[in-house]
């Protein structure tokens, strides 16, 4: 796959992911227990065989290049390709729950230019998928289409994916807010480098659009076509979709999809012992992670790596991130916990599961 | 130009560990996993990264393929740098022929020529084979303050463990008057836990004269000490207090792999201040499902259990199906435990498949710890 280059859009911003992304971004956000959402694309990228990966940074860059830095984990500290770190439009409009900027690709058109890569493969930082990307550009080069996009058939209703409407294998139209069962867009697709810099030549006067803005009227003048996705994938916008999709990790089938040990998510690397159960420790339907330790109760629950929960404490249907300490006795429900909180001894923190967010 | 090192490190992890049995009949004793998610060498090449050493010879020779592999560049345990890292030294061959090493000290000899590349002052010569954590930067403190030629670490061992191991007589200053390799009536209680550093100059020059020594075994402890001894030389105890354990037997791999267990332990794997570093596969983190149990247990990620666990030790990639019970055991990595199957006192190899309804191991003390190998299947 050295003819394709990728390019991870990292700076989607929207509020409704709330609190959660106050100091991080999606791409940064903690899921399934080990990993990042940014660990997804970048991973399924790297495990397709492309080893050049431009990567749009956002505003709150931070937390990203902290955990993505130059690339070790994911076998991009290269000599040749390699990971590239990009700078998204810092100032730039904000176009809130825009998908990918092409101000932010225009002002990155070096990394395009330098390559000698003839195919480009694009996709948002907040798809939680395990993807296989190589038949996806093998049928785009096959087909000679200009632009070939991945889509799916949405699993509810979606206020903030991008419907799509497919006929005869080509995508004709957009649309806002796709219904349960309708075709929406996976926020990736693979472009020809040399379409995508005349498409930024063309709209350089107007790079706040978003790039599907761009194209919807040309649509009938390009070869656009549509690829159907069958495996899991969930794009995630909203504090809810964050609870929701990541309770679905809880799901054997689901976990055993998207981290499966032949193409793995990889991640940064952090050293802690396995999770340690002392007397009293009763866990069910749970993920634990390493270097947690647990003395109480846990069902229905995310534990991200060293936590701690004390004994006679009760974690239910939570998500906890890393570090986090529930004291003794203590009892969390419905909850997303920040990291590094600390429920003090006997205290109750109850929420209504998809919006509560502690953090400090 | 390779640049000056004052201090580096040599592992000797080419030790077979015949007596770990089934364990080891396909890898090195270093490379055998231990506490969920690590190796054995993973202890000292930790202790190297955490006492900022950052040249390592690890001299390998039985069985070294997964050692090899497992080791790679060393970044693991950050010692992948330009300058140093981490070097895998086999047997190797010359103008004059090839031969294995015939013995600790042969073995390092016979790679004077990298020691020689760092021009040390100090060489540290460590085992792959024990579980400790140690700062080799207080003992090298020691062996400098003393002005030594050799410092051993030692420790205070049972007197019934004492014929077992080499036994050393040191007075009130640390300077040691006598050495005996498994002796039959100890003298002192005070044991060496083959950890040696050797100014440079007299490593090189004791090494050199014991390779000429035709009736030597090429031994640090049955030949190396006692000559250097006899000469008069400056032999220094460096006394560590911590925990420091040999698994090198079936019975001490599963009871101290127990202990771990403890609310308590006497060695703490979830120690942050020192923490032992390890190849991390990225697995996500393990599972336990709506009618899974775990009392009294490690767990490493990647693992799935949908039975019980009680008392165990479940290394990185298990499965425990529903209706499994496993208890007072270790599963290594990737085992699985099919349903109905039940594991009690018992050892269970990489890769090895417990089929349904199997019994593995037995409850009774008098029983030895049932055992068996990697990629084994227990019908």
């Amino acid at each position: 796959m050295d003819r394709v280059i990728g390019l991870i859009a990292a700076n989607f911003e929207t509020k409704g992911m709330g609190e959660l992304t106050e100091d991080r971004t999606i791409g940064s956000l903690p899921y399934g227990g080990n990993y990042r959402v940014i660990d997804f694309p970048l991973s399924n990228m790297v495990n397709s065989g492309i080893n050049t990966i431009g990567l749009i940074t956002p505003y709150k860059y931070r937390s990203i290049i902290d955990h993505v830095g130059a690339g070790k984990a994911w076998d991009l500290d290269r000599k040749n390709g390699g990971l590239f770190v990009l700078p998204g439009s810092v100032f730039g409009v904000h176009s809130e729950n825009s998908h990918f900027l092409l101000r932010d690709i225009r002002r990155n058109t070096v990394y395009l230019e330098r390559s000698p890569a003839p195919y480009i493969l694009v996709t948002a930082a907040n798809v939680i998928s395990h993807m296989d990307y190589r038949p996806l550009i093998m049928e785009h080069i096959k087909s000679g289409a200009d632009i070939t996009m991945v889509y799916n058939t949405a699993d509810r209703d979606e206020a903030h994916r991008l419907g799509v409407t497919v006929e005869n294998g080509r995508v004709v139209g957009f649309k806002p807010n796709p219904r349960k069962y309708e075709d929406a867009m996976l926020d990736t697709f693979v472009i020809s480098r040399d379409l995508l810099m005349k498409i930024i030549e063309w709209y350089a006067a107007i790079d706040y659009l978003d790039f599907f803005e761009a194209i919807e009227g040309d649509l009938d003048k390009m070869d656009v076509r549509a690829y159907k996705y069958e495996g899991y994938a969930r794009q995630m916008f909203t504090s809810r979709d964050y609870f929701e999709y990541s309770m679905e990790t809880l799901n054997l089938d689901v976990a055993a999809e998207l981290f499966s040990r032949e193409r793995p998510v990889a991640t940064k690397a952090a050293e802690a012992a396995p999770a340690k159960y002392l007397e009293g420790a009763k866990v069910r339907n749970s993920m634990v992670s390493e270097g947690s330790l647990i003395r109480g109760e846990v069902d229905h629950s995310i534990l991200f790596r060293g936590v701690k929960v004390g004994a006679g404490a009760k974690v239910r249907n939570s998500i906890i991130m890393q570090s986090c300490v529930i004291e003794d006795g203590a009892v969390v429900e419905n909850v997303i916990l920040d990291k590094s909180q600390v429920v003090h001894a006997g205290s109750v923190i109850k929420g209504t599961g998809d919006t509560t967010f502690i953090k400090s | 130009m390779v640049n000056k090192k004052p201090f580096i490190a040599m592992l000797l992890a080419g030790g077979q560990g015949s007596r770990l049995g089934a364990l080891t009949k396909h890898i090195a004793k270093p490379a055998v996993s231990f506490g969920g998610k690590y190796r054995i060498i993973d202890f000292a090449l930790s202790n190297c990264a955490n006492s900022n050493i950052d040249t390592v010879g690890v001299l390998t020779q039985y069985r070294p393929y997964l050692l090899n592999t497992y080791i790679g560049t060393g970044s693991s345990w950050d010692l992948d740098s330009h300058d140093g890292g981490v070097a895998i030294l086999p047997p190797y061959a010359t103008e004059t022929g090839g031969q294995w090493y015939a013995g600790t000290a042969d073995a390092i000899y016979q790679n004077l020529d990298y020691i020689n590349l760092y021009d040390p002052d100090y060489v540290i010569i460590l085992s792959g084979d024990h579980i400790y954590r140690m700062d080799y930067r207080k003992m090298l403190r020691t062996h400098i303050d003393n002005n030594a030629d050799l410092t051993i670490a030692v420790m205070t061992v049972p007197w019934e463990e004492a014929p077992r191991l080499g036994i050393l007589a040191a007075d009130e200053t640390g300077k040691i008057y006598d050495f005996e390799e498994k002796p039959a009536k100890p003298k002192s209680n005070l044991a060496s836990m083959g950890i040696y550093i050797f100014s440079k100059k007299v490593l090189e020059e004791s090494l050199i004269a014991d390779s000429r020594d035709a009736d030597s075994e090429h031994d640090f402890g049955k030949n190396i000490i006692p000559t250097l001894l006899n000469q008069g030389k400056r032999l220094f105890v460096h006394r560590f207090e911590g925990f420091w354990k040999d698994v090198g037997t079936i019975p001490t791999f599963h009871e101290t792999s127990m202990d771990l267990l403890e609310a308590e332990p006497q060695f703490d794997l979830m120690s942050e201040d020192f923490p032992t570093l390890t190849q991390d596969d990225s697995l996500p983190p393990h599972y336990v499902g709506p009618k899974g149990s775990v009392d009294r247990a490690f767990v490493a990620n990647g693992s799935i259990i949908l039975g019980k666990v009680e008392h165990s030790i479940i290394s990185t990639g298990c499965t425990i199906e529903e209706g499994a019970e496993v208890v007072d055991s270790i599963l290594l990595p990737d085992v699985t435990v099919e349903k109905g199957a039940k594991v009690v006192r018992a050892i269970v190899g990489e890769g090895a498949t417990v089929k349904a309804k199997a019994a593995f191991g037995s409850a009774d003390a008098n029983v030895p710890i049932a055992v068996v190998g990697d990629d084994a299947v227990v019908e």
